[in-house]
């Protein structure tokens, strides 16, 4: 990675400067936001926030949290970890009651879930990762928000089979790429609907990067976001990017429940600001 | 005490005063220098931030803790050695995640009127944390707490701090280097002080081996190159060109994974 030290890794491909303009034709020209999510509220939508947690009754979540649960790494369980319900979900930092708002307030009437999965111990914590992702994968979720990742190259296969596993049971993935420049999974992977930040605010602007592996840019820089404690803050990385593309995925997949994962990518990207349709 | 010593005894009996005094110096050495690095690198950060406040915490994984290690600003010089558990807050949300973090304008919803974060003690407004390094693994996290000229941190900032972050987290893996060789050093001359005089670096093998983790994987490899290098000129260079290129391969998976 090179060019502009002032800008994060991954998010370069999103400045002013480098945003490629994209052309679609036919009837991927036809494909438009007012028909992609026009009216979309992502009613029925079951998202779940795979983070610190959620503060269930932060003011700026309206009571959309339907519950959640908590994974704590456990030497002596079965794969390391056990999961336990957790009907009024809380926030050991904050990080994921703003990714939890940004997405309730781009879907207000979507159900979100709090997947917990940083806890007190370093050496769970991609096991713990794991877990949560496999919990939210087989409970019915329809959009998976991981404003999280893992450097760690011995879990590139596991984390690469959740992906898979996600993908075929018809979930889509929207995951934040790292901030700094080192592999980051889930984000790579090209099941995945991966994000970094942008320098824009309205939260409906973002952009397609047709030279991948960061596929979308949408605004993460100076963002207002619900905090932990009942509290705003101003805050910044391509983790506050990610839930914004889970926000309108949710508002698709809420308008078009027939959608597949690819075809929500395929209207993602038609649908996309730096796309000009001919 | 035996009235006439061999030559054994008073060699071993030197090397035991010996190694007192390089055991207490360097204690007394090596301590300072380390802190007084990653103190300097705090202080840089904070002038150049223009930050009330910068501190360094190390993890440390045996207690799941985050220590404050040095830290720059007024009011935070007590702060050096307080923990903190690694599932609270800002810095042991970076810690957990890898990821830099910048926050500011803090604020609380005006309909809630709690005393939460005031009955910690500082509140600041705005705060940037970034991981420290060591490959893939977090060992700590460096922070600044209000920039003084600004109500937020920016990007500049995130990369800026970025910068500052693995300077110290290259002095902090490299003192921790230092501090196990001179460990090793001690433990190995200890047990040559006090062997066998006919089969001294027998028992300092096994010392380094049962007693020092990972610096006996680096004393078997060493010894592993020794005995090869005895074979002869050509079998020394063979050796050493393998490890060469296998350190050039994994460097290059690196970098193609990045």
């Amino acid at each position: 990675m090179s060019g502009d030290p002032n800008v994060p890794a991954w998010s370069e491909q999103f400045t002013a400067e480098a945003i490629r303009q994209l052309t679609s034709s036919g009837p991927l020209a036809g494909l438009t936001p007012a028909w992609a999510w026009g009216g979309s509220t992502g009613k029925g939508v079951r998202v779940a926030v795979v983070d610190s947690g959620v503060e269930y009754d932060h003011p700026a979540l309206d009571d959309c949290v339907r519950g959640g649960v908590v994974v704590e790494y456990d030497e002596g369980a079965e794969n390391y970890f056990r999961i336990e319900p957790e009907e009024k979900p809380f926030d050991s930092a904050g990080h994921g009651t703003a990714c939890a708002g940004i997405i309730h307030a781009l879907a207000p009437q979507a159900e979100i879930y709090s997947v917990r999965v940083l806890g007190k111990d370093m050496h769970g914590r991609a096991v713990q990762f794991a877990g949560g992702l496999d919990w939210a994968t087989e409970h019915d979720m329809q959009v998976i928000n991981l404003s999280l990742s893992t450097a760690k190259e011995e879990y590139f296969g596991l984390f690469h089979d959740l992906a898979d596993q996600a993908y075929f049971k018809n979930v889509n993935l929207v995951s934040a790429v790292n901030n700094i420049p080192a592999p980051s999974y889930p984000s790579l992977y090209s099941s995945v609907i991966s994000v970094a930040a942008h320098f824009g605010h309205d939260p409906f602007e973002y952009y397609y990067n047709p030279a991948p592996p960061v596929e979308f840019g949408a605004p993460g820089i100076d963002v207002q976001v619900a905090w932990n404690n009942k509290q705003y803050v101003i805050s910044t990385g391509n983790s506050f990017a990610a839930p914004h593309i889970a926000g309108i995925v949710t508002l698709i997949r809420g308008k078009h429940p027939e959608l597949t994962p690819f075809q929500v990518k395929t209207v993602l990207l038609a649908c996309a600001t730096n796309m000009r349709r001919e | 005490m035996p009235t006439a010593q061999g030559p054994e005894e008073k060699l071993s009996e030197q090397l035991q005063r010996l190694l007192a005094a390089i055991e207490a110096s360097g204690r007394a050495v090596s301590a300072k220098p380390k802190d007084a690095l990653l103190q300097s690198i705090v202080d840089a950060a904070g002038a150049i931030f223009g930050a009330a406040a910068a501190s360094i915490l190390l993890v440390n994984e045996q207690e799941n803790v985050l220590e404050f290690k040095v830290s720059f600003g007024a009011s935070d010089h007590d702060l050096v050695g307080t923990k903190f558990p690694l599932d609270k807050g800002i810095a042991g949300y970076v810690v957990m995640t890898g990821q830099p973090l910048a926050i500011s304008n803090v604020r609380q919803d005006t309909r809630f009127n709690q005393d939460f974060a005031r009955s910690t003690g500082y509140v600041p407004t705005s705060i940037l944390a970034t991981p420290l390094l060591a490959g893939e693994r977090v060992i700590g996290v460096m922070e600044v707490l209000d920039k003084l000229a600004a109500s937020s941190f920016n990007l500049q900032d995130m990369n800026l701090l970025g910068i500052f972050a693995n300077q110290a987290a290259l002095a902090i893996e490299r003192s921790q280097q230092m501090e196990q060789l001179q460990d090793t050093l001690v433990l190995g001359l200890k047990r040559l002080a006090s062997a066998d005089p006919e089969q001294p670096l027998t028992e300092l093998m096994e010392a380094l081996g049962k007693e020092s983790g990972n610096s006996s994987e680096l004393v078997e490899l060493a010894d592993a190159f020794n005995e090869i290098s005895a074979l002869g000129e050509p079998e020394r260079r063979a050796c050493y060109q393998v490890l060469k290129t296998f350190a050039e391969y994994r460097r290059s998976i690196r970098r193609m994974r990045a």
